[in-house]
């Protein structure tokens, strides 16, 4: 149980507040309300915080004590220490894979990033039919992925397809979009950027909306254009928000899109589309190699992990420099 | 002790007390339905489980509602005669994750189907319950041996057959006939095959259709090929890879040259549906199964198609694959004796209904060979038969044809890549059977388990 003493450490310890020792009767009452308002927030918080407990804490602590047994998808485990490691690095279509995704994520977190800056500073002022416009853009997003590739699949088959036919009319012969290793994972790109740039432009949209207008009135009376508005307004008080975006997205590009691969590609043609989170999932569910998938999903963990931190310490957190 | 007021002097509640109350509810409503997933209820008294996807019906589509009305009327009797009761459990893509994930949390099915592809990892796993102490000899004998061999271990029985689907190639008629060929056309060896494509593709005629995605079935289809010039890819009862051969290379090499001359496309047409791509002109000749006869009887009963059995090369003899699924019990199930003498039951028996049982799945719920010469012989007589694709599948397709291969995922992938890298990235058969080969021989050396020859 707290007391008076441990509460001090809590609100009254901010500058300028009264300390608890001091506020004799008063500041007991107020360190009751506290406890109570604590307790009240915890309430809150718990069914979220079992929710997360149960289904993802849980799960991600078993999944690493997973990756280091033999489990042969029958109910027998064996310890193997970290010989689903050490298989991991020997393997080379885990290899490639993991090539295939660095080389994914190169391309589309550049991608999402710019597609979705640039969609939101297109809409981002008021003209007639903008709202139809964002919602037109972000529509994708509320749209099952499933269907999105089987929509796209039937839009890129070869020869007689949608898109096939129109490049025809031009006299431009269309190459085999997802039959073709050469096309295959360029063509998922598109339309993974296609599908999630509504989300990341909704996400700077709402960056935009919080900075302030006199800021711009200010520049356009001193003469700004429009790239230096942006390079020294825009760009600036967004970093915040780019750095939320870059964190999300790189998490996102790499371990999502699994339903867009299974049923547009199945990894194919000749594996140019199995990512690492299709070469885990094919481990697991196709190969009945739960431990070795697992293996593979921690290692995913820890880059993100080191991602993460390398990004928050490079921004100090996403306030960057100049909101200190 | 009196409870606290729930509401502040003024009569009112306070909004902290409001809160508390209101987060307290939502936890305390939220708790039970979170945990109440952890509870496992007792399995005691419970009917046993059959997985399958055929019922109950998920949509009202005739054949798909004769199908279930099969499975349901099996299991309907099952469960009139017999204490342990059974109940269907639709279960899509049953092959694979859902099955998968089951068996490996403890929770597999009692009852479930299985195809040759999958079931070698489950013969390993020792999760099968043997059927052959539940069945006489006599109905052993009646299954085809070739197929049922698959299932089998020694001259034990694991899983039960409900079905022979051999493949064949289909043909459009009125493709042909637009591209002034005829009858005597039909392709009988390879040559004729790359050379009949070609004259179709030249005359604005769909192409030669093999799958192309790169998955279980693909490796399926292709192995007849391959069996058809004395390729194999496992021999001396699993002991060593005998992928790295000619008969694997020209095979690898005719689907190579089938994309390369731009006579097989890349994705198979209209979302890989034959009747679609015949209809439409999309396709002239296409590689498939038994099945698509009752695929072109529900969606285009009148379009004129044929059916032959897969060209030889030369020097080469006449080969194709038998697929189908198969009733299998769980040997970890809740009451594996009972699951496994119902999957006998169903499929095994040898007094009229039972095989009057499995005939009519073969003819009436499908368009199959029957698994077991008694059925057949009862299907051919009810004239399951009788129609000039059902009887060439018969009569000229299914004596020729092996039963689908039992390789664990590591040689599927071998030869997935394989055939993957020569069909659409380019690659050498040769190099590409050599690659395979190391790969199997690689794994053979430290295989344990079923024979896979």
């Amino acid at each position: 149980m707290s007391t008076p003493t441990t509460s001090a450490t809590e609100p009254a310890s901010r500058p300028g507040a009264p300390r608890a020792t001091d506020a004799g009767p008063t500041g007991g009452a107020r360190s009751a309300r506290a406890r109570r308002e604590r307790r009240a927030a915890y309430l809150f918080m718990a069914p979220n915080l079992i929710g997360l407990t149960i289904f993802v804490a849980i799960p991600m602590l078993l999944s690493i004590v997973l990756a280091f047994f033999r489990v042969d998808g029958f109910g027998g485990y064996d310890f193997v220490g970290f010989a689903n490691f050490e298989r991991m690095f020997a393997d080379p279509y885990f290899l490639s894979s993991l090539g295939r995704t660095l080389l994914y994520l190169l391309v589309m977190v550049p991608g999402l990033f710019l597609s979705g800056l640039g969609l939101a500073l297109l809409v981002r002022n008021k003209f007639p039919l903008v709202g139809l416009f964002r919602t037109a853009l972000f529509a994708p997003n509320v749209v099952s992925l499933v269907v999105v590739a089987l929509i796209w699949q039937f839009l890129l088959t070869d020869d007689v397809g949608f898109i096939a036919r129109l490049l025809d009319r031009v006299g431009l012969t269309a190459p085999s979009w997802l039959g073709d290793p050469a096309f295959a994972l360029p063509t998922v790109m598109v339309i993974t950027i296609w599908f999630s740039m509504g989300y990341y432009m909704l996400i700077f949209l709402a960056g935009l909306q919080d900075i302030p207008r006199e800021y711009y009135e200010v520049a356009s009376i001193d003469g700004a254009g429009p790239w230096t508005t942006f390079r020294n307004i825009t760009w600036p008080l967004l970093k915040p928000t780019s750095f939320f975006i870059l964190l999300t997205s790189t998490i996102a590009v790499m371990t999502g899109g699994l339903d867009l691969l299974v049923i547009l590609t199945g990894g194919g043609p000749a594996n140019s589309t199995t990512l690492v989170i299709y070469y885990v999932y094919q481990q697991a569910f196709v190969y009945g190699e739960f431990g070795y998938a697992a293996a593979i999903g921690s290692f995913l963990v820890v880059i993100l992990l080191a991602w993460s931190a390398l990004l928050f310490a490079l921004t100090k957190g996403g306030r960057f420099t100049h909101a200190q | 002790m009196p409870p606290p007021p729930l509401s502040s002097p003024g009569g009112h509640p306070s909004r902290r007390h409001f809160l508390g109350l209101s987060a307290a509810l939502t936890g305390a409503v939220a708790l039970p339905s979170v945990l109440s997933g952890c509870g496992d209820a007792s399995a005691s008294s419970r009917p046993l489980q059959f997985w399958n996807f055929y019922a109950p019906a998920p949509n009202e589509d005739p054949a798909t509602m004769a199908r279930a009305a099969w499975m349901q009327d099996t299991v309907d009797l099952w469960n009139a005669e017999n204490d342990q009761q059974i109940e269907l459990v639709y279960a899509p893509v049953l092959g694979s994750e859902k099955l998968a994930t089951a068996f490996s949390a403890g929770e597999g099915p009692d009852i479930f189907l299985i195809s040759p592809g999958d079931i070698a990892r489950y013969l390993n796993g020792d999760v099968l319950a043997e059927l052959t102490p539940h069945m006489t000899q006599e109905a052993v004998d009646d299954f085809f041996a070739d197929n049922l061999a698959t299932r089998m271990i020694g001259d034990r029985v694991y899983a039960l057959p409900m079905e022979i689907e051999p493949l064949a190639l289909f043909y459009s008629r009125p493709a042909f006939e637009q591209a002034g060929l005829s009858e005597g056309d039909l392709p009988a060896t390879w040559e004729d095959l790359l050379s009949v494509s070609d004259r179709l593709v030249a005359a604005g005629q769909g192409g030669l259709v093999f799958p192309t995605a790169q998955d279980y079935y693909q490796n399926f289809v292709w192995y007849p090929w391959m069996w058809q010039g004395g390729g194999e890819v496992v021999v001396d009862s699993g002991a060593r890879s005998a992928f790295d051969s000619a008969g694997a290379v020209d095979a690898l090499r005719l689907w190579k040259d089938g994309v390369d001359l731009g006579l097989t496309p890349r994705v198979p047409p209209a979302s890989n549906d034959i009747v679609i791509s015949f209809s439409e002109g999309y396709a002239s000749i296409w590689q498939s199964g038994i099945w698509s006869i009752q695929d072109f009887e529900r969606k285009a009963p009148d379009f004129d198609y044929g059916v032959i059995p897969l060209p030889v090369p030369d020097g080469g003899e006449s080969a194709t694959v038998l697929g189908g699924w198969a009733f299998a019990a769980n040997a970890l199930g809740s009451n594996p004796d009972e699951a496994a003498r119902f999957c006998a039951w169903a499929l095994g028996s040898m007094d009229d209904d039972g095989i009057a049982r499995v005939a009519n799945w073969c003819i009436d719920s499908k368009r199959d060979i029957s698994p077991r010469r008694s059925s057949l012989e009862y299907g051919s007589q009810a004239g399951g038969y009788d129609s000039e694709h059902m009887r060439m599948f018969r009569d000229e397709i299914f004596p020729t044809g092996r039963g689908e291969p039992r390789y664990p995922p590591v040689i599927y992938k071998a030869v997935s890549d394989a055939i993957q890298s020569c069909q659409l990235a380019g690659g050498d058969p040769e190099d590409q059977a050599a690659t395979a080969a190391q790969a199997i021989d690689a794994y053979l050396t430290t295989y344990e388990g079923v024979d896979l020859a």
